[in-house]
């Protein structure tokens, strides 16, 4: 694009800087490039208060017996966590993601409904308090898993009330939060931008806001009978009423599934615009990448089973499961060979963006193939509720769904501040993170095969060795997480100017048609797209 | 047929561009709406008929 329109698009800026100063603009602002950055902000703030959770758990894990917290305390650890992390950490970055980009790569002045933008951020914020205040009310915080599975969790204190009225705000944010960006995507794309040529990004996140919709009022209507069972003489969940704790199960994991899709299938999106900008090539099968996007939402709804092979089902519905399980890996598979194949005989540079990325791919492809170890019943029989499982869905969220986020950030950090982050704290970040995270959670593998019970303070002694490296590997990959913060901050204060597309292989709207930092109104004149 | 066709690559999750570009232009939304939740219960009732099979 021409320096003159950059030069219009500042000046329009300016005519148009009255918006409100200091903690005001925050609280009333309705720009997508505002709330995108809140949500990332907020996401790393819990991504911390989640990540002091974890690191008291593999504290506590260093050695057997009990050395500084108490069994209930411990319970609560890893439920908040879990739930902190689940909703608090990756699923508002994702958002932020959203905000931010998807206005600007479908040549968007705005998200659809900006004042629900608003109030879908606002609405995190107290459900985040709600969740962590709860470890200060009489009885701790929510101990059940974060699962929440009954009968235990109807029989603890107010913290499950305020765990159940956080997890309900929260849906109501997520739910909006997708009306918002399907109605961007459909109705507010540029002449010119059609399905077929958005970004990868844009798709996944229209299939994740679809899948939300779908899944954000069963969960709602699982708490909602929590609560009524709790306080309100319902026996949903109590036998001796003649309901079925087994039922909260399926109805949780019928949520629970797609769950795991929405907090992955962005991740998906951002690595392939990432691959593609540094192998200098675009992506490979386009096309199937969006079919077999949509392969794996419709896949998500079927597979919830697979999560509860022991509570007694019959072999019929083990076998459904198993198999419905299994062919998720094919649309998976056709994803990483898709990824495989940008990168084969491209001009490759290792920016940290890309580092990233290539461990998410390598790290993701491992806890796909724990996936399908533990989608065969009879091993799952053998593995349910074990450190292999811990060790299967850390592979999947942290360095699936986390190194992605980090990889987002680092390759979108100029678009969102105008500055260039430092390469080589960048690079540092990524090596102490990748060896941190495989110290930690490789090891869990062998703790699981070898029998060793998830969600325990104490454990056998012949687990002591593995459980000592897992926290040595737990602390180095924390601690490197404070690098990131410096880096993010850092990059903000320094004087490395970012060119407008830093990238040599990037060619989305956001790098090809505004200037870095963006502006803060962008595409108040729709772009053409050819 | 077409939009049947399609909404099976995407179970598959592979597509040649040529004919995705094809049905860019020819599927409607509805079409490849009721094509999928057509196919999504053909396929559900594909992998019981092969559960009760081999637990016969």
């Amino acid at each position: 694009m021409s320096a003159a329109t950059h030069a219009q698009d500042h000046a329009h800026h300016d005519d148009h800087a009255h918006h409100p100063t200091g903690i005001k603009r925050w609280l009333f602002t309705t720009n997508h490039k505002d709330i995108g950055t809140m949500y990332l902000w907020f996401s790393l703030a819990m991504f911390f208060t989640g990540g002091v959770m974890a690191l008291l758990i593999r504290a506590e894990l260093f050695q057997p017996g009990l050395q500084f917290v108490n069994p209930e305390f411990f319970n609560s650890l890893t439920t908040v966590h879990g739930l902190v992390m689940v909703f608090g950490a990756i699923m508002p970055a994702w958002v932020g993601f959203a905000n931010w980009l998807i206005p600007m790569q479908v040549g968007a002045a705005d998200m659809a409904f900006p004042r629900m933008n608003n109030w879908s951020f606002w609405l995190v914020v107290p459900a985040a308090i709600l969740l962590v205040a709860s470890f200060f009310v009489p009885g701790g915080a929510a101990a059940s898993g974060w699962t929440l599975y009954p009968p235990l969790i109807i029989q603890q204190g107010i913290s499950i009330d305020m765990t159940i009225l956080a997890v309900h705000i929260l849906g109501a944010s997520s739910i909006m939060g997708s009306i918002n960006i399907i109605t961007t995507i459909l109705n507010l794309r540029a002449p010119g931008m059609t399905l077929m040529k958005m970004p990868l990004f844009v798709w996944t996140w229209l299939i994740t806001a679809y899948l939300l919709i779908a899944v954000m009022p069963v969960l709602a209507g699982a708490v909602t009978m929590l609560l009524t069972d709790r306080h309100f003489g319902t026996s949903f969940f109590n036998a001796a009423g003649g309901g079925d704790p087994t039922m909260f199960m399926h109805i949780f994991w019928f949520f629970g599934h797609p769950e795991v899709y929405i907090m992955i299938l962005p991740a998906f999106g951002v690595v392939s615009a990432i691959i593609p900008a540094f192998a200098r090539k675009p992506l490979f099968g386009y096309a199937s990448m969006v079919y077999a996007t949509a392969s794996i939402a419709i896949l998500s709804f079927i597979v919830w089973g697979h999560h509860m092979f022991t509570v007694g089902m019959p072999a019929a519905g083990q076998l459904f499961f198993m198999y419905a399980t299994m062919l998720i890996a094919v649309p998976t598979g056709v994803k990483v060979f898709n990824w495989i194949a940008t990168m084969w005989q491209g001009s490759m540079t290792f920016e940290t963006p890309m580092l990233f990325s290539i461990g998410f791919i390598c790290l993701f492809t491992i806890g796909g193939f724990s996936g399908l170890v533990l989608a065969i019943t009879p091993v799952d029989i053998t593995l349910h509720n074990t450190y292999y499982v811990v060790a299967h869905f850390h592979y999947v969220l942290v360095s699936g769904a986390l190194f992605s986020i980090f990889a987002g950030i680092y390759f979108w950090l100029p678009k969102f501040t105008g500055k260039m982050y430092s390469e080589k704290l960048g690079k540092l970040h990524f090596w102490l993170s990748v060896i941190g995270f495989n110290i930690a959670f490789f090891p869990q593998h062998f703790l699981g095969l070898a029998g060793m019970p998830r969600r325990i303070p104490d454990y056998a002694l012949q687990f002591a060795e593995w459980n000592m490296w897992s926290s040595i590997g737990a602390f180095i990959f924390g601690f490197s997480q404070l690098l990131f913060l410096y880096n993010v901050i850092e990059c903000i204060r320094s004087n490395r100017k970012a060119a407008d597309n830093p990238w040599e292989g990037a060619d989305t709207l956001e790098w090809t048609h505004l200037p870095s930092p963006a502006p803060y109104h962008s595409f108040e004149t729709a772009p053409v797209v050819k | 047929m077409d939009a049947f066709k399609a909404v099976f690559w995407s179970f598959f999750g592979v597509r040649k561009k040529v004919e995705y570009d094809k049905d860019a232009k020819k599927l409607t939304p509805q079409a490849v709406i009721a094509a999928g939740l057509v196919s999504a219960l053909v396929f559900v009732l594909a992998l019981i008929g092969l559960v009760k099979l081999v637990t016969r």
